[in-house]
């Protein structure tokens, strides 16, 4: 049977009912936004992922393929919104190869809300969706139960009010390349500063009718600072109760090894 | 007046409930409401030989929202005036910031008026003591904080007292408090009481020595304390923005604020 | 029936309680707190009560609880093993030394036994700050005894005044299960054991604490009142060693008493893990642990 296994929902509604706690989904808890401009759209996204308080990535990858000119960014559940997309992604690959055109991306928008209007929101993902079609520039925000916006700039996520304060003061209609991707930078950098939920660096995707152009880590504000002290321990500082000795032509029977030049501190004690 | 009216059935100020009041009995209503708010942020304390430091972060959260970026989490209890520049103890706490400003009010005042009695300051062993009792006061309605009390003993060696939301209290050499103290104490026990450290050759098997614990010096503290923040902002979310960091010795108590990470 | 036995049996030393109350007695007694005893409670109605929820005590564990509730705000240290046991040289107390809260290891660092004067001495189970507070508090009640009747309290007394004490709270939510053990000229090794329901019993040997089953197992098949002074401390400190092995709420570090008529001695207070494999290696115990590859 395609589709998802729910085998296991009866047994895990009764564990739960006992009081066993549901296991904890990597959630990024994120700032996304997209901004059209004359010519084209730009999206963006900081990069923390968060496993409650805690950051369980700081440099993740929250913009997503969908076809060469849709790209998508997506907030909420990060298992939901990496495997809809790619979903998506497929169905509409499949379905530009059977009508022989470029998919559009009111179609892209059109499947994923009927695929999470069907889960009733138990899928949360939430998206911001951008392209370019033969039918002109496009941007649209998709929530986790099926609903849509089409509006010249978008906001989703836990900074998206953040963001938003961005877009609501110095957003203009008929703005260049350039101001679209600083307005889309300053608005994920308001996310990143003010909401908890968001942090690193901002990611953003600029597409045109003909090319999309990924800046991977396009801010880098939060380098982490160099450690003030070294934390090397001396060889033999850990205890050892028992020891076995692997020598590299043994291990070298079931992997292949390769022999890495290092230098100075970095160098490894390693048996001749 | 007007702002203790607005709610009428409570009579009282207004406060965020959890629970909109349910049933009436004798004509009487209900109201549920939770008192406790977590406002994050992390503290640190290190005792050395002649010295003790107290540092905190300076962020104050609710939920994913940062409330200010300074916001001091330790504070010099016990001066005779209040500008503290005689103080003789440091407190930290963490947890909910409204309960901890209260302990430290209550504390701060308790100290001064033993000052005032007796004509001297309070010892660190006798606030510690005093502080335990002040929280167990509240034990069926606890400050929610986790407090640290530091200073220098009779012998003049650095002294840092931990306690538990109820009063529950132990002299230790170092302690980390507050959201990230799962992720810091572990590092404190490996370089500060040197745990799981040997001293390499020192012997075979069960022979190997255990490194010996000794005193770190003050600048070796700073420096432990400092990648212990950086470290701690890099992975939780609710730490960051500033490092108040508090010193006491001999001379008094020195202050220094460092730049975290604001993200 | 319930509403109106909680309405009309609320202990003695809390009629009267507001918050307001006790911030003024706080200004009052700011350097020598009173002896009268005044706790704040929370600001849950207490007039007509239609369910137990509502009950200041339920609010308490609640907030407090982590087995009941493991999302619960505020984590109290909990866990532990403690043993004592009489024969004939005296009283042995021994315990381990860890604080957990939850799943945290709050401290593996805790002194479990108190010391209430030169000749009782006390034990922490449960709540860490119920029991340090009111066995200060004993010590206080002690040393007045003494002061108004010019001799030494009995430890049948002590241990009374304590269970008195704790009945007073029974169903507030204060944990503790602590054992009391002294030596005095009319009773001679004396030990009892008193937990926060509010019972007291006298006996030769007790086991307190998460690890009290594992601790029991090695005390029983080993005990003899007439052990020698240096068979009765290795007993307790292998009883309180194989808790630590199989209790993972209990460790740290084994500290070790001995009371005698002329007051405690303190055997030290010693890491578990070089004890443990001494035990191992040079008593061939602990087989279950081996360290060999394959």
């Amino acid at each position: 049977m395609p589709g998802f296994d729910f085998s296991n929902y009866n047994r895990n509604a009764a564990l739960h009912a006992q009081g066993v706690p549901l296991p904890k989904a990597t959630s990024t808890g994120t700032t996304i936004v997209g901004c059209i401009y004359d010519g084209g759209v730009v999206i963006a996204a900081d990069t923390r992922a968060t496993s409650g308080p805690i950051v369980a990535d700081k440099n993740c990858e929250k913009l997503h393929y969908i076809s060469p000119q849709i790209w998508c960014a997506g907030a909420g559940t990060a298992a939901d919104t990496e495997f809809t997309t790619a979903l998506i992604s497929s169905q509409l690959e499949l379905h530009s190869l059977s009508t022989g055109r470029k998919p559009r991306v009111v179609t892209c928008m059109t499947l994923l809300k009927q695929h999470l209007f069907r889960y009733q929101g138990h899928i949360g993902a939430y998206l911001v969706v951008a392209g370019v079609d033969p039918t002109g520039t496009h941007l649209f925000t998709v929530h986790a139960h099926g609903s849509t916006d089409k509006l010249p700039y978008v906001t989703m996520g836990s900074g998206s009010l953040a963001a938003m304060s961005v877009f609501e003061s110095q957003w203009k209609p008929n703005c260049t390349k350039e101001d679209a991707m600083s307005l889309c930078s300053l608005a994920i950098q308001a996310g990143i500063f003010n909401d908890l939920g968001s942090g690193s660096n901002v990611d953003l995707a600029v597409i045109t009718p003909d090319k999309t152009t990924l800046h991977r880590g396009f801010v880098k504000p939060n380098e982490r600072s160099q450690k003030l002290k070294n934390y090397k321990f001396k060889r033999g500082t850990t205890a050892v109760l028992n020891e076995k000795i692997i020598t590299k032509d043994d291990i070298g029977k079931y992997v292949s090894v390769h022999e890495l030049e290092a230098t100075g501190e970095e160098r490894m004690d390693i048996d001749p | 007046m007007a702002m203790f009216s607005q709610n009428p059935v409570l009579n009282g100020p207004n406060y965020s409930f959890a629970e909109v009041p349910q049933h009436a009995v004798d004509g009487l209503r209900e109201h549920r409401f939770n008192p406790y708010t977590d406002n994050g942020g992390s503290t640190l304390a290190i005792a050395g030989a002649d010295f003790a430091i107290i540092a905190g972060d300076t962020r104050l959260t609710a939920g994913y929202s940062i409330n200010t970026r300074y916001a001091p989490k330790v504070f010099k209890i016990g001066g005779s005036t209040s500008s503290q520049d005689d103080a003789n103890i440091l407190l930290s706490v963490v947890g909910f910031a409204a309960d901890g400003e209260a302990l430290k009010e209550r504390l701060d005042a308790v100290c001064k008026m033993y000052r005032y009695r007796h004509g001297k300051p309070m010892s660190v062993s006798a606030c510690a003591k005093r502080l335990s009792t002040i929280l167990y006061q509240k034990r069926f309605f606890p400050y929610y904080v986790h407090a640290i009390l530091g200073g220098l003993d009779e012998d003049g060696t650095g002294a840092v007292y931990s306690y538990d939301p109820v009063g529950s209290y132990e002299r230790e050499q170092c302690r980390a408090g507050g959201a990230a103290a799962s992720l810091i104490m572990p590092f404190l026990d490996n370089q500060v009481n040197f745990k799981n450290q040997y001293i390499p050759g020192s012997g075979v098997g069960h022979e190997l020595q255990e490194r010996e614990r000794v005193p770190l010096p003050r600048n070796e503290v700073e420096v432990l304390v400092k990648d212990a923040f950086d470290s701690a902002v890099e992975r939780h979310i609710e730490v960051g923005d500033g490092l108040q960091m508090m010193i006491i010795t001999k001379d008094g108590i020195e202050e220094r604020l460092l730049p975290l990470k604001k993200d | 029936m319930d509403s109106l036995v909680a309405r009309y049996s609320r202990p003695a030393a809390f009629q009267n309680e507001t918050l307001s109350d006790d911030q003024y007695d706080d200004f009052q007694n700011d350097v020598s707190p009173s002896l009268s005893l005044k706790f704040a409670m929370p600001p849950v109605a207490q007039l007509t009560m239609s369910s137990y929820l509502h009950q200041p005590s339920a609010w308490l564990r609640a907030a407090t609880d982590d087995r009941s509730n493991p999302n619960c705000p505020i984590k109290i240290a909990h866990g532990t093993t403690t043993l004592a046991f009489r024969f004939k040289d005296g009283i042995i107390v021994a315990t381990d030394s860890r604080a957990t809260a939850g799943n945290w290891i709050a401290s593996q660092t805790v002194k479990k036994v108190i010391e209430i004067n030169n000749c009782l001495l006390g034990t922490m189970a449960g709540g860490a700050a119920d029991c340090q507070y009111w066995l200060a508090w004993l010590g206080m009640q002690c040393r007045l005894h003494e002061l108004r009747h010019k001799r030494r309290i009995s430890v049948a007394a002590a241990s009374k005044i304590l269970a008195n004490l704790v009945y007073q709270y029974k169903g507030m939510g204060l944990s503790m299960g602590t054992m009391c053990a002294g030596v005095t000229p009319e009773e001679g090794p004396a030990l009892y054991y008193i937990d926060s329901d509010g019972t007291r019993l006298a006996g030769n040997l007790f086991c307190v604490g998460s690890g009290q089953t594992f601790a029991y197992g090695v005390l029983d098949a080993e005990y003899r009142y007439d052990l020698s002074e240096e068979e009765a401390l290795e007993l307790g400190r292998r009883s309180i060693l194989a808790a630590t092995h199989r209790d993972a709420y209990s460790g740290g570090y084994i500290n070790l008493y001995h009371v005698k008529e002329d007051g405690w001695v303190k055997h030290g207070f010693n890491d578990t893990n070089p004890i443990f494999w001494k035990t191992k290696l040079e008593k061939g115990e602990f087989t279950n642990v081996t360290s060999s590859l394959e």
